[in-house]
């Protein structure tokens, strides 16, 4: 049963995996790869936090599975994609909002005298 | 070539290291995980970089996210216990490992983690239905007790060897009565409050049973619980029978509280 997830902050994996899917469909190998060239090596998924995170996921009703088929640029193996749903793109809309609201304060406050962020 | 057989080989461990998943997240997840190994692999390959290394770094964590799983599986109220006794007996193991003298058997490991696990788990079954912090406590005070007296009684021995003074079995009926006692009153407040008094004084009632039965021997005591309180006498033996009657009492008295507070918000 799907939960409500737009009120909830999202995990960094499971923030990464709907920004990775935001734009089209792909498979496991191919998020790992996306997520690990957005975030410039920073973050790096094993297969066991993956797919643990697309379980819990689709789960959630934030991804679904879409049928099986071979990526044109790997090999002839058939592959699972995953899809980012409505209610995934919600709560991905909802997250980068958050982190929005966050940066605004973070701007106004450092224009304050005596605060400084970062060195 | 090397690479592609290093490569087939990696990917026919890592299939065995799969279905150590639960079944369910096996069959959802274990096909696109090993394609995923394999991409990972060939990938590392067609840079020319090394493959072990890398493959057991996804080992690890894959086998992490197969405790997880696992973990997952398994429904907090068992997990809960399970966890607070392993945690527990890591001492006792790293006492035999690293502390002379400390030489436990395989079967004391067993006892102590099953008496540990059903004390744990008879709390979180029991008091986790109230949401009355006092009968909380009451269950804590009891589950403690009930633990540490038959740890007392079958590891250390509460006073006498078996053969000299058999009262060994004498304990188990206290305990008998308080599971019995319990179910009977449906574990209500008040009711339970009866069942401690009851369990005190079946406790008590164990050395006057041995002071009767077998007064030579008693009298003859070489040993009884908690050496450091008291020494091997009539006096040691209602003594250290006496803490675990008192500590049934303090529970008694914790149940007639969370009883009282129940009527008063019933009121």
């Amino acid at each position: 049963m799907a939960k409500s997830t737009t009120n909830v902050p999202l995990t960094p994996a499971v923030l990464h995996i709907l920004l990775a899917l935001s734009a089209q469909e792909r498979h496991g190998y191919g998020i790992m790869k996306l997520v690990e060239s957005d975030s410039q090596g920073k973050v790096k998924m094993g297969p066991g936090t993956l797919y643990g995170s697309l379980g819990r996921m689709i789960d959630a009703g934030l991804i679904r599975e879409s049928d099986k088929k071979i990526d044109p640029e790997m090999d002839d193996e058939r592959r699972v994609y995953y899809k980012i749903t409505a209610l995934g793109q919600e709560a991905l809309g909802a997250e980068l909002q958050r982190y929005r609201e966050v940066i605004a304060v973070a701007k106004r406050k450092s224009r304050q005298p005596g605060i400084a962020y970062g060195s | 070539m090397a690479h592609k057989q290093s490569i087939r080989r990696f990917r026919s461990w890592y299939a065995t290291l799969l279905r150590l998943y639960p079944k369910p997240y096996r069959e959802r997840f274990a096909e696109p995980m090993e394609q995923t190994f394999n991409d990972l692999l060939r990938e590392r390959a067609q840079q020319d970089k090394g493959l072990f290394g890398f493959a057991l770094w996804i080992f690890i964590e894959t086998f992490a996210g197969i405790l997880r799983e696992t973990l997952m599986t398994i429904p907090k109220h068992i997990l809960r216990p399970a966890l607070l006794t392993a945690i527990i007996m890591l001492f006792p193991i790293f006492g035999s490992l690293y502390v002379n003298d400390w030489n436990w058997h395989w079967y004391s490991f067993v006892f102590a983690g099953s008496l540990l696990f059903t004390a744990a788990l008879g709390y979180e079954l029991v008091a986790r239905r109230m949401s009355n912090k006092t009968y909380r406590l009451a269950v804590g005070v009891a589950v403690i007790t009930a633990f540490a007296m038959n740890w007392a009684n079958f590891a250390v021995g509460i006073f006498g060897e078996f053969d000299d003074i058999p009262t060994k079995p004498f304990y188990w009926g206290v305990i008998l009565i308080g599971l019995i006692g319990a179910a009977v009153v449906r574990f209500k407040p008040r009711g339970m409050m009866y069942v401690m008094a009851a369990m005190a004084i079946a406790q008590m009632t164990v050395p006057v049973i041995a002071l009767i039965v077998w007064p030579v021997q008693i009298r003859h005591l070489r040993h009884v619980a908690f050496p450091m309180l008291f020494a091997p006498t009539v006096a040691g033996a209602f003594g250290a029978n006496a803490i675990f009657a008192a500590l049934f009492i303090g529970s008694a008295l914790l149940f007639r509280r969370a009883s009282a507070n129940r009527d008063a918000l019933t009121a």
